[in-house]
C-alpha cells in the first residue's frame, strides 16, 4: 500500500488552512495542504466587508482598544462566547492584520497612509480594516503568494473520505484525487481541520457551492462532538434571487435599509444603531417586515446606496456595485438593490482549545469548522476573517510545536513499510481502506434508490423553512422527523458509475452524507435550547434564558441521532446583561 | 445547448453532446450546467465554487466568447444553439475541465510575493490612496485564465508567461512596499516575458475583473527601456571620461 506521510496535514485552503500552513513551515516542518479546490477557489475568497482589529486609525472621540474589541463581541455573541478565548483574538489580531500588511495586502488607507477602517454592526467603533469591498480576495490571494513563495505542497482537487484513528489519536487520513483511481492513506502526526462552513444545507445562503460542511462531518463521524451548532447566523443583505452576499460595509459607508411603505424601519429595532445593528437583530428585523407585508412582491427589501454618490460607490464598494449589475441587473448608483436575509455562517463547529486542538490528540481546527468558541450566539462581522488568521496561526503554531522534529521525514513510504516515524500504523489505513472499499461496493451494487440531489433540494428547502430566522417547536418536531426520513432514504442510494475517478455521483453522495447528519445536529441543538439567545430565535421562548442555558451545546453521533450535553461558558470580565443595540 | 465533450477512454474521445435545460428567470449558465449535471447527465465534469464571479474556477468559451459561466445569463444565449466548450489554450482533462498547471507554473516563475522594505516594527507601511488605487486594478485579478485562452502571443512564443503573470508582476513593481525593482523588470525583459506581447488588448477585453495587463506590459517595457537608456548613457558617458584622461 502507498503512503504519504507529512508532519502536518491541513485540510483545506482557505485563509485558515493556509495561514495554519505558514505557521507550521516556518517553524521547520514538512507540511502539506490538501483540498478539494485549488486554494483560490477557497470560499474566504467571496468575504468583503472587512477584519476587525481596534487600530483606532480613524479619529474618534474616545480612543479604541483591542478590549473595547473584545466587550462588543461579547455583548454581539449574547454573552455565549467564551471570553477569555475573545480577549486573545482581540489582542493578536492586531498582530495578524499588520503582519497580513507587510505580506502585501491592499488596504485602503486614510489621509495619513495608515489601514483605513470603517464602522460594521454591533460595534462602537470605526474598526473594521478593509480593502474596498474585497477584503476576503486580498488576503486569500496574499496568503496565497506566501504558500508559493515558501513552496509548501499542495493536493489540489484531493477528497478527505475519513480520519483515520488508532489508539485515540488521528494519524492522518484516507484521501483520494478527484481525478485518479485510488485512495490514498495520507499519514500525519497532526491534522489541521480548516474545511469551511456548511451554508449549503440551507435553500438560501451566501455561501459557495463547495460549503457543504464535510470537514464537520469528518470529526463527528470520528466521535468528535460538535459544538453550539443550533447558531446559524443569517446575513440581514443577500442579493434577491442569487442570495449572493452584499457587504455589511454598505451599510457601514451608509447605506439605508428600506421596506416597501419607504421606511427606514431599523429605526423600530435598533433605534441608536440604526442598520449597524448586530445582524442577528438586522436580519430578524429584515425578515419580519417581509413577513408582515413591508416587502417588494412579498419577498424583499431595498439596500439604498443612491445618497452615498458615484464616487463613494465606486471607490468604497466597486465589488457589490458589479455584483448588483452582473446578477440582478441594477446599478446602485441608479437604483436600491433588492436583498433579503440567507444563511451565512456557522458560529458552531468543532470544539477547539486556544492552540485549535480538538478533543482527539492529533488533530486540530480552525476557522468556520472550529467552535474555539469567539462568536457565541452571533459573529460580529469583520470577525470571521481575523479568526481565521489569529486561529489558524494558533493551530499552525501548536501542531508544530507537538510534532517531534527528530522524526521529521519527507516523501514517501511504500509498501507499508516503517519510515522514521516512530508511532507509523499501517494496519490502522489498511482497515480503513478495506472499510472504505466495501462501503464503495455496497452502494454501487444497489439497484433502487433516488438521485442525490433530489434529497438534498428537499433538505435545503426544509432547512430554510423550518430550522431558518424564526424558530418554533412544531416546526423543529417536523424537520427533526423529515431528516429521519431522509436519511432513511439515503440509505438505500445507489450509485450507477462504479469507478472512483470523475465521479461526481460519489462525490454527491459524500457530501449528501455529512450534509444530513449536520442539519440533525442543527436541528435537535435548536429544539433542545429552550430560549433565544443570538441568532437562534424561538418564537415559542422568545427570551434569553442565563439561569438554564447560558451554556454551550455538544451534540455527539449516535445511531439514534444526536446526543447533546452541555457545558460551561467562560465569563472573565463582563457578566451577562440585557443587549439593546 | 450544445456542449464539447472530452473522455480519453471513450472511443471517440471527442463529441458534442445537445441537452436541453429548463431555464428560469435570471439563471445563468453555470446554474443551467448544475441543472444538466443532476437531472441530465451526472458524468457532466466542469469546475465551479463560488457562484459570484470571484473565484475563478468556471472559465469557458461561450459561443466562441470566453466568459465565466456564473457571469454569463442564459437568457442572452436562447435566441440560437448554444456551444460550450471547455477554456482554449489549456490541455482538457475531462468535458470542461482543463488542466490549469502552465498558468500556475508561469505564476511562480516571477516570485509572486511582496519582497518588502525593512519598516517599523510593529505598524503597517505608510501608503497613500493614491498609491493604492495605482496598485489597485492589478490585484482583481481571479487567475480563471480567460486572458490566456485569447492571447495571440503564445502561437509565437509557446512559453509567453500569460497576461495575468504579467499584471502580476507590475502590481508588485508598482507597490512602493516592494523593494524589488530591477529585478522584476529583469524577469521580464525577454521574449516569454514583456517582449513576447503583440499588444492586440484581446486579455483588456475579456477580462471578467476588468483587469489591464497590456497597459501593465506596456508600462514595464517603458521602464526597462529607460533603464537601458539609463545604463547606455552611463556607460558612455564613463567612456567618455576614460578615452579623455
Amino acid at each position: 500500500m502507498e503512503i504519504l506521510s507529512h508532519d502536518i496535514l491541513i485540510i483545506g485552503g482557505g485563509l485558515a488552512g493556509l495561514r495554519a500552513a505558514i505557521e507550521a513551515q516556518k517553524a521547520g516542518r514538512d507540511v502539506a495542504i490538501l483540498s478539494k479546490v485549488h486554494p483560490l477557489r477557497s470560499h474566504s475568497v467571496a468575504a468583503q466587508g472587512g477584519i476587525n482589529a481596534a487600530f483606532d486609525n480613524v479619529p474618534a472621540p474616545v480612543n479604541d482598544s483591542w478590549e473595547n474589541h473584545s466587550f462588543d463581541t461579547i455583548k454581539g455573541s449574547d454573552y455565549l462566547a467564551d471570553q477569555d478565548v475573545v480577549e486573545i483574538m482581540c489582542r493578536e489580531g492586531l498582530e495578524r492584520v499588520i503582519e497580513m500588511e507587510r505580506w502585501g495586502t491592499l488596504f485602503s488607507r486614510t489621509e495619513d497612509g495608515k489601514i483605513a477602517q470603517r464602522p460594521f454592526g454591533g460595534a462602537g467603533f470605526p474598526r473594521t480594516c478593509y480593502a474596498a469591498d474585497r477584503t476576503g480576495h486580498n488576503l486569500l490571494h496574499v496568503l496565497y503568494e506566501q504558500v508559493t513563495g515558501l513552496r509548501i505542497p499542495v493536493y489540489e482537487e484531493w477528497h478527505a473520505l475519513s480520519l483515520v484513528v488508532a489508539e485515540g489519536r488521528c494519524i492522518g487520513i484516507l484521501a483520494f484525487p478527484l481525478f485518479e483511481e485510488r485512495t490514498v492513506p495520507i499519514q500525519a502526526e497532526a491534522t489541521i481541520l480548516a474545511t469551511g462552513g456548511y451554508g449549503r444545507i440551507y435553500l438560501r445562503s451566501t455561501n459557495a457551492i463547495i460549503n457543504t460542511g464535510r470537514g464537520c462531518y469528518l470529526a463527528y463521524q470520528a466521535g468528535l462532538p460538535l459544538e453550539d451548532m443550533e447558531f446559524v447566523q443569517f446575513h440581514p443583505t443577500s442579493l434577491f434571487g442569487t442570495n449572493i452576499l452584499i457587504t455589511e460595509g454598505a451599510r457601514g459607508e451608509g447605506g439605508y435599509l428600506v421596506n416597501v411603505k419607504g421606511e427606514r424601519y431599523m429605526e423600530r429595532y435598533a433605534p441608536h444603531l440604526m442598520e449597524l445593528g448586530p445582524r442577528d437583530i438586522v436580519a430578524r428585523a429584515t425578515q419580519r417586515e417581509i413577513d408582515e407585508g413591508g416587502g417588494f412582491e412579498g419577498q424583499y427589501v431595498h439596500l439604498d446606496l443612491r445618497h452615498l454618490g458615484r464616487e463613494k460607490i465606486l471607490d468604497r464598494l466597486p465589488g457589490i456595485r458589479q455584483i448588483a449589475m452582473d446578477f440582478a441587473g441594477i446599478d446602485p448608483i441608479l437604483n436600491p438593490i433588492p436583498i433579503q436575509p440567507a444563511q451565512h455562517y456557522s458560529m458552531g463547529g468543532i470544539p477547539t482549545n486556544v492552540d485549535g486542538e480538538t478533543p482527539l490528540p492529533g488533530l486540530y481546527a480552525a476557522g468556520e469548522c472550529a467552535c474555539v468558541s469567539v462568536h457565541g450566539a452571533n459573529r460580529l462581522g469583520g470577525n470571521s476573517l481575523l479568526e481565521t488568521l489569529v486561529f489558524g496561526a494558533r493551530a499552525g503554531r501548536k501542531a508544530a510545536s507537538n510534532v517531534n522534529p527528530v522524526r521529521n521525514s519527507r516523501g514517501m513510504i511504500s509498501n507499508g513499510v516503517k519510515g522514521e516515524k516512530g508511532d507509523f500504523n499501517p494496519l490502522a489505513f489498511q482497515n480503513q481502506s478495506a472499510a472504505f472499499q466495501s462501503g464503495l461496493h455496497d452502494l454501487s451494487s444497489r439497484k433502487e434508490g433516488e438521485p442525490c440531489f433530489r434529497l438534498r433540494d428537499e433538505l435545503k428547502a426544509l432547512m430554510t423553512d423550518q430550522v431558518g430566522i424564526f424558530r418554533r417547536e412544531s416546526d423543529l418536531l417536523s424537520a427533526k422527523e423529515k431528516i429521519r426520513e431522509l436519511k432513511e432514504r439515503f440509505g438505500r442510494i445507489g450509485i450507477k458509475q462504479k469507478r472512483l475517478a470523475f465521479n461526481n455521483e460519489w462525490i454527491q453522495y459524500l457530501e449528501l452524507e455529512g450534509m444530513l447528519h449536520v442539519a440533525e445536529v442543527i436541528t435537535e441543538g435548536a429544539l433542545a435550547r429552550k430560549e433565544s439567545r443570538g441568532s437562534h430565535f424561538r418564537t415559542d421562548y422568545p427570551e434569553r434564558d442565563d439561569e438554564h442555558w447560558l451554556r454551550h451545546t455538544f451534540a455527539y453521533k449516535t445511531p439514534a441521532g444526536a446526543r447533546l450535553e452541555y457545558k460551561e461558558v467562560k465569563i472573565t470580565t463582563y457578566p451577562p446583561k440585557e443587549r439593546t443595540y | 445547448m450544445k456542449i464539447k465533450r472530452y473522455n480519453p477512454e471513450k472511443d471517440p474521445p471527442r463529441w458534442t453532446e445537445t441537452f436541453n435545460v429548463d431555464t428560469k428567470k435570471g439563471m445563468n449558465l453555470l446554474e443551467a450546467l448544475l441543472q444538466i449535471q443532476d437531472e441530465q447527465d451526472p458524468t457532466l465534469f466542469f469546475r465551479y465554487s463560488c457562484r459570484g464571479a470571484v473565484c475563478g474556477s468556471c472559465g469557458m468559451k461561450v459561443n466562441g466568447k470566453l466568459a465565466l459561466a456564473c457571469r454569463t445569463p442564459v437568457e442572452g444565449l436562447l435566441e440560437e444553439t448554444t456551444l460550450i466548450e471547455p477554456l482554449p489554450f489549456f490541455p482538457v482533462i475531462r468535458d470542461l475541465i482543463v488542466d490549469m498547471s502552465p498558468l500556475f507554473e508561469h505564476f511562480r516563475k516571477i516570485e509572486p510575493y511582496l519582497h518588502g522594505k525593512p519598516v517599523m516594527p510593529e505598524r503597517e507601511h505608510i501608503m497613500t490612496e493614491e498609491e493604492r488605487k495605482a496598485v489597485d486594478p492589478y490585484i482583481q485579478c481571479i487567475l480563471c485564465g480567460i486572458c490566456f485562452g485569447v492571447c495571440p502571443a503564445f502561437n509565437r512564443e509557446a512559453l509567453f508567461f500569460g497576461p495575468a503573470i504579467l499584471a502580476k508582476a507590475f502590481r508588485f513593481l508598482l507597490d512602493p512596499r516592494d523593494r524589488r525593482d530591477k529585478e522584476i523588470l529583469e524577469s521580464v525583459n525577454h521574449h516569454q516575458g514583456v517582449w513576447g506581447c503583440n499588444t492586440v488588448f484581446q486579455c483588456v477585453k475579456v477580462c471578467p475583473k476588468e483587469v489591464p495587463p497590456t497597459h501593465a506590459i506596456v508600462k514595464m517595457r517603458r521602464n526597462i527601456l529607460k533603464y537601458r537608456l539609463v545604463s547606455f548613457f552611463s556607460r558612455f558617458s564613463s567612456l567618455c571620461r576614460s578615452s579623455s584622461k
